[in-house]
């Protein structure tokens, strides 16, 4: 390969050869592979970062092909994985690196296996909710790795840095996990405000991994993009509480100790439930296939998943049993679809 | 800084209001300039609410001049206050 490829980002003189090297022996974590995730991986792989591990639970939709720029009509139409999608996109852009991904829900015992199994240094959110950032930002101070908070809504976004032993946690910031927040499937979002996110969350990636570390953002910065407003916002630091159950003195890391008996979630703003029932074995798509053709569904399958369409209904099912049921915003509803289809 | 706000701020003692997201939308402006007194942010969110009751404030955080404050804190003239909708997508 070229010895030219960096030769742009090594001439900023901040990251140079040296920082080069750094990045090439890094392992970042992206969990969540959608708008924000596609722009910082794909950023990250351009940039030679040497591992990046994505984690996706989701398939390929049209309705994200106007921000979710790693992905293509084609992985609308054959439903791909968003992690399989992006790992062959990235892996295009940026043969020289290791891509790791993952279709899974990123539950506690996920993200703490995962972190015990690789030497990870740094995590970036691209995920949709607040329940599992506050299950990375436990898992992050578990494990002493900064993570970069993300997230917008409309043409608003927000982006905060939260680094073990030194700044305080997501839950110093906000005590309570909001139950309403702004989203992109209720108020819409532009590309830009992905695009804003996405590029404050990787340079500040690119400072924490090229040994930049002094240069990093503490401050919640936060944006409108339409009402032309801007706030870089400091967060007292020194009111960390040493109460604090994730970044105290005695941390109980409540959200990766509970592990969520939620079986059914149903997904804000939209007429879809996600399902979880864990399973010792993989579960037979082939199988779950020819059995709903009998029962004269529509069936539509790639090697990851199965669509049954029945009537107004749409039910995807994933290898690890976990399945999303378009059509209804009712667990009830939803279970006895899944229910008729996989005993 | 729009012609009408100028004016207000000759007078000298208004704070003005940054509304962040579906805030804006609910009243009407991103920006505000109100003349309001001293008065504690917890104060002010009562204030806020009974000025405009059909704004959502649930859990919005609150800073002061790009500072986080607690309830406590106290607003004067010429501060900026901007209020923050926590925000989940991505």
């Amino acid at each position: 390969m070229s010895q030219d490829r960096y030769s742009r980002q090594q001439n900023f003189a901040p990251i140079g050869f040296s920082g080069q090297q750094k990045l090439k022996d890094s392992h970042v974590l992206i969990v969540g592979a959608g708008a924000l995730g596609s722009g910082t991986a794909e950023t990250l792989a351009r940039a030679g970062v040497g591992t990046i591990t994505i984690i996706d639970r989701d398939y390929v939709e049209w309705s994200n092909l106007q921000r979710q720029s790693l992905y293509t009509e084609q992985d609308a139409f054959k439903q791909l994985p968003k992690a399989v999608a992006a790992a062959s996109r990235l892996k295009q852009i940026n043969s020289e690196i290791t891509i790791n991904a993952h279709v899974m829900d990123c539950n506690a015992a996920d993200l703490v296996s995962l972190l015990e199994r690789h030497s990870i240094d740094l995590i970036l959110d691209g995920t949709d909710h607040f329940a599992i950032r506050y299950l990375i930002n436990d898992a992050a101070y578990r494990f002493q790795i900064p993570w970069i908070y993300g997230a917008c809504s409309g043409s608003y976004g927000a982006v905060c840095s939260f680094i073990p032993g030194q700044t305080t946690c997501l839950h110093c910031l906000l005590k309570k996990m909001p139950a309403v927040s702004a989203s992109c499937d209720l108020e819409g979002i532009i590309a830009p405000s992905v695009q804003m996110v996405a590029a404050m969350q990787s340079a500040e990636a690119l400072k924490w991994l090229s040994g930049n570390r002094t240069q990093m953002n503490v401050n919640y910065t936060v944006f409108d993009l339409w009402s032309n407003m801007h706030q870089s916002i400091g967060l007292n630091r020194r009111a960390r509480q040493e109460a604090c159950p994730t970044c105290g003195g005695q941390p109980s890391y409540p959200y990766l100790n509970s592990e969520s008996a939620v079986k059914a979630e149903t997904l804000c703003g939209r007429a879809s439930v996600w399902l979880r029932y864990p399973r010792q074995e993989a579960l037979n798509l082939d199988a779950v296939a020819d059995h709903a053709k009998q029962l004269q569904a529509v069936v539509k399958s790639n090697p990851y998943l199965i669509q049954i369409q029945e009537g107004d209904f749409r039910l995807v099912l994933f290898q690890d049993g976990r399945a999303l049921v378009h059509g209804t915003s009712d667990p009830l509803e939803a279970k006895r679809i899944y229910q008729r289809y996989v005993s | 800084m729009s012609p009408k706000g100028r004016t207000i701020c000759q007078e000298g003692d208004s704070v003005r209001i940054l509304c962040f997201a579906h805030l804006g939308e609910q009243i009407g402006s991103p920006t505000l300039e109100l003349e309001l007194g001293p008065m504690t942010v917890a104060a002010f969110v009562e204030e806020f609410r009974s000025r405009y009751p059909y704004a959502r404030l649930d859990q919005v955080m609150i800073a002061v001049n790009e500072q986080f404050v607690e309830e406590d804190h106290l607003i004067e003239a010429k501060d900026t206050v901007a209020l923050l909708p926590p925000v989940s997508g991505g």
